[in-house]
């Protein structure tokens, strides 16, 4: 049972990975941390215990030897009960590296996940709608030449749209176009409008990229693929000669722009710059390139620092910056930055129709915390995120308005 | 048992420390045998500059801040206990050798050495052996009771072990230090010596359970005596 699972893990497992299985003294300060142990009380879901039961599983080596040496390392056969715990403790987290906070070692049970999810899509027991999302992000690239007319005539639709509705006439989407900036977003108009108009009012030199941030082969551990999916990107900007890559409000987009492509992409990336655009608009602000209506919305508001965005990216301030500069009433959720709770929606669970219990489950400490504040509308900066705050203000009767922060300053925007 | 009590003595001590050394050489041997991480898997918010990474990262494994912040009470038993070996390890120098400096610059006959030694021995003792307690209960409450593996309660029982036997000479004998001195000087000389008799019976308990210790410690657990900082820069690299 699970061969082509432990091969895999063996041959994927690095140097971090190997600290974290040796090292971990299982003092359970994760116990705490991870929002699907204090919503399930399944010991599966404790992070050190993810982590034991990998380990478990690769020192036993199938052959199932016991004896006193066997009893001590706790080795033995996998189980049915074995297998249903790891699928649970694999497949049933979000990744928002909460408990790497906690530890006193910072070990990223997160990272294990991953790697352990993609040997278990070896075992086929993987989440096929979410690896078949990512294989057609790759694909994409492969045939983006038949796809670009139909693109094009559906931007250009959309940018007429938005000068009728906005009284704009001279605002313009650029595709395929050499410019400054690369814009990648994400899939959906609501993705496009606020930052055809924020970069239409900053003068911005801009290209609206063919492909979408996300990537859904990182969830699913498939890093391979995931290079791939992000190469088109790179090549496209390369193509067009910009300056800076601005990914959409996406979090695990985001995460891999920033923190894994100088490993994946190198020196393909010299002379570019990657930037959230959520950054990116912060500096157009800071720059006085845009103004907006101080105070716009009088309506009671808080900010939930997406995990990639957040502890996996360092993004605190410029969402933050955002809200001010519309907000009469902007309060902080408790906890928030590296120590805010997970949406519960992450991790590639929203391409999964099976997991939305598992999910909506998972999001009651996002709830109540959302209720302390007694805010009205939601910000956040990430796809995921707010799909599941929808789901969860649906679910839980919250009656929240989800927002995204470019949006506000979108709406807020003072066109001269 | 004269038998094993000799080995433990005059044998396994060399075996002991060659183990100790050699299993941490290995263990960091194979940890570098494995491929490096593929990415940055960084944690925020972290220091900007590398220096400054890396001092936070000595920073947090000393003083355990990132706990103390999420989980004070386990922090006081893991802090306190790590503290208090701290100081029972400084205070084993006297063992080998003595604070002869710093006994001159005090101006301290061997009346004050040794009533400073007896209390400061004697505290230093009990902060690292009442968390060790507290740990042990700890290993059955909650949901840690599914994190509890034989080793955990091995290593505990072992470092309880060896405070109970250290306490025994310290508060139930008058241990010549000189005795200590000599014996430890002829090990370490390979012209051995008697055995220190003022210590008592508990001596040969506490000297071979320290051997067992090191003997075990670099393949369990343990190891985050160095893993740790080196885990902890994964997450700031």
């Amino acid at each position: 049972m699970l061969t082509k699972f432990l091969d895999t893990l063996r041959q994927r497992i690095t140097r971090p990975l190997q600290y974290y299985q040796d090292i971990c003294v299982r003092c359970g300060a994760c116990i705490d941390a991870c929002h699907f142990y204090v919503t399930s009380g399944h010991p599966a879901h404790i992070p050190a215990y993810r982590m034991m039961l990998v380990k478990k599983l690769l020192q036993q080596g199938g052959n199932g030897r016991k004896g006193l040496l066997g009893w001590y390392r706790e080795t033995g056969m996998a189980s049915e009960q074995m297998v249903a715990e790891l699928r649970k403790a694999l497949w049933e987290c979000t990744g928002c590296r909460r408990c790497s906070v906690f530890c006193p070692f910072d070990l990223d049970t997160a990272l294990m996940v991953n790697v352990g999810r993609y040997a278990l899509g070896q075992e086929g027991m993987g989440m096929e709608m979410v690896a078949e999302i990512g294989n057609a992000e790759v694909s994409k690239g492969e045939i983006i030449d038949a796809l670009k007319e139909f693109f094009v005539d559906q931007v250009r639709e959309l940018a007429e749209r938005i000068r009728q509705e906005w009284g704009v006439p001279d605002l313009r989407i650029p595709v395929d176009e050499p410019a400054r900036v690369l814009y990648v977003p994400v899939v959906g108009e609501h993705a496009i409008i606020p930052l055809a108009k924020i970069f239409h009012a900053a003068k911005e030199s801009w290209t609206l990229s063919m492909f979408t941030a996300t990537n859904h082969s990182f969830f699913v551990g498939d890093i391979e693929k995931a290079k791939q999916a992000a190469h088109w990107i790179v090549e496209e900007a390369r193509r067009l000669g910009v300056q800076v890559i601005a990914y959409a409000e996406c979090g695990h987009a985001t995460r891999t722009l920033l923190n894994f492509w100088d490993h994946w992409f190198g020196e393909e990336l010299v002379g570019i710059q990657r930037v959230s655009v959520v950054q990116l608009v912060a500096s157009y602000l800071q720059e006085g390139r845009i103004q907006v209506q101080p105070g716009a919305f009088d309506v009671p508001m808080t900010y939930h620092d997406p995990c990639n965005l957040g502890r996996n990216a360092g993004i605190y301030e410029e969402p933050r910056m955002l809200i001010r500069a519309v907000a009469t009433d902007f309060q902080e959720l408790t906890p928030n930055r590296e120590l805010n709770w997970c949406c519960g929606g992450g991790g590639g669970m929203i391409a999964e129709p099976d997991m939305l219990e598992v999910r909506m489950k998972a999001g009651r400490p996002k709830v109540e915390q959302i209720q302390r504040t007694g805010a009205r509308w939601v910000v956040t900066t990430c796809e995921n995120c707010k799909t599941q705050l929808a789901d969860l203000s649906e679910r839980y009767g919250l009656g929240v308005e989800i927002k995204g922060a470019v949006d506000l300053i979108a709406d807020a925007l003072i066109v001269r | 048992m004269a038998t094993i009590a000799f080995l433990f003595y005059y044998v396994f001590p060399y075996i002991a420390v060659a183990v100790f050394f050699g299993g941490l050489a290995y263990r960091v041997y194979r940890w570098w045998q494995k491929k490096l991480a593929p990415a940055r898997f960084s944690l925020f918010p972290r220091p900007q500059s590398r220096l400054g990474r890396l001092l936070d990262a000595l920073v947090d494994m000393f003083t355990l801040k990132g706990l103390l912040r999420v989980n004070p009470l386990l922090w006081a038993g893991g802090f306190i206990m790590h503290l208090g070996l701290l100081f029972v390890l400084v205070g084993h120098v006297r063992a080998f050798t003595d604070f002869y400096f710093l006994w001159k610059l005090l101006n301290w006959g061997k009346e004050q050495q040794h009533t400073f030694s007896a209390v400061a021995g004697t505290i230093a003792g009990t902060l690292f052996t009442i968390p060790l307690f507290y740990l042990l209960a700890r290993r059955w409450s909650g949901a840690v009771k599914w994190l509890s593996v034989p080793e955990d309660f091995f290593v505990l029982l072992l470092l309880i072990s060896i405070a109970l036997t250290g306490f025994h000479m310290r508060l139930l004998r008058t241990v010549e230090v000189e005795e200590l001195h000599r014996f430890f000087a002829g090990l370490a000389s390979f012209r051995w010596q008697p055995v220190p008799e003022s210590a008592g019976p508990a001596f040969i308990w506490h000297f071979a359970l320290v051997q067992v210790l090191m003997v075990y410690f670099p393949f369990g657990k343990l190891s985050h005596i160095i893993g740790s900082v080196l885990s902890k820069m994964v997450a700031r690299s």
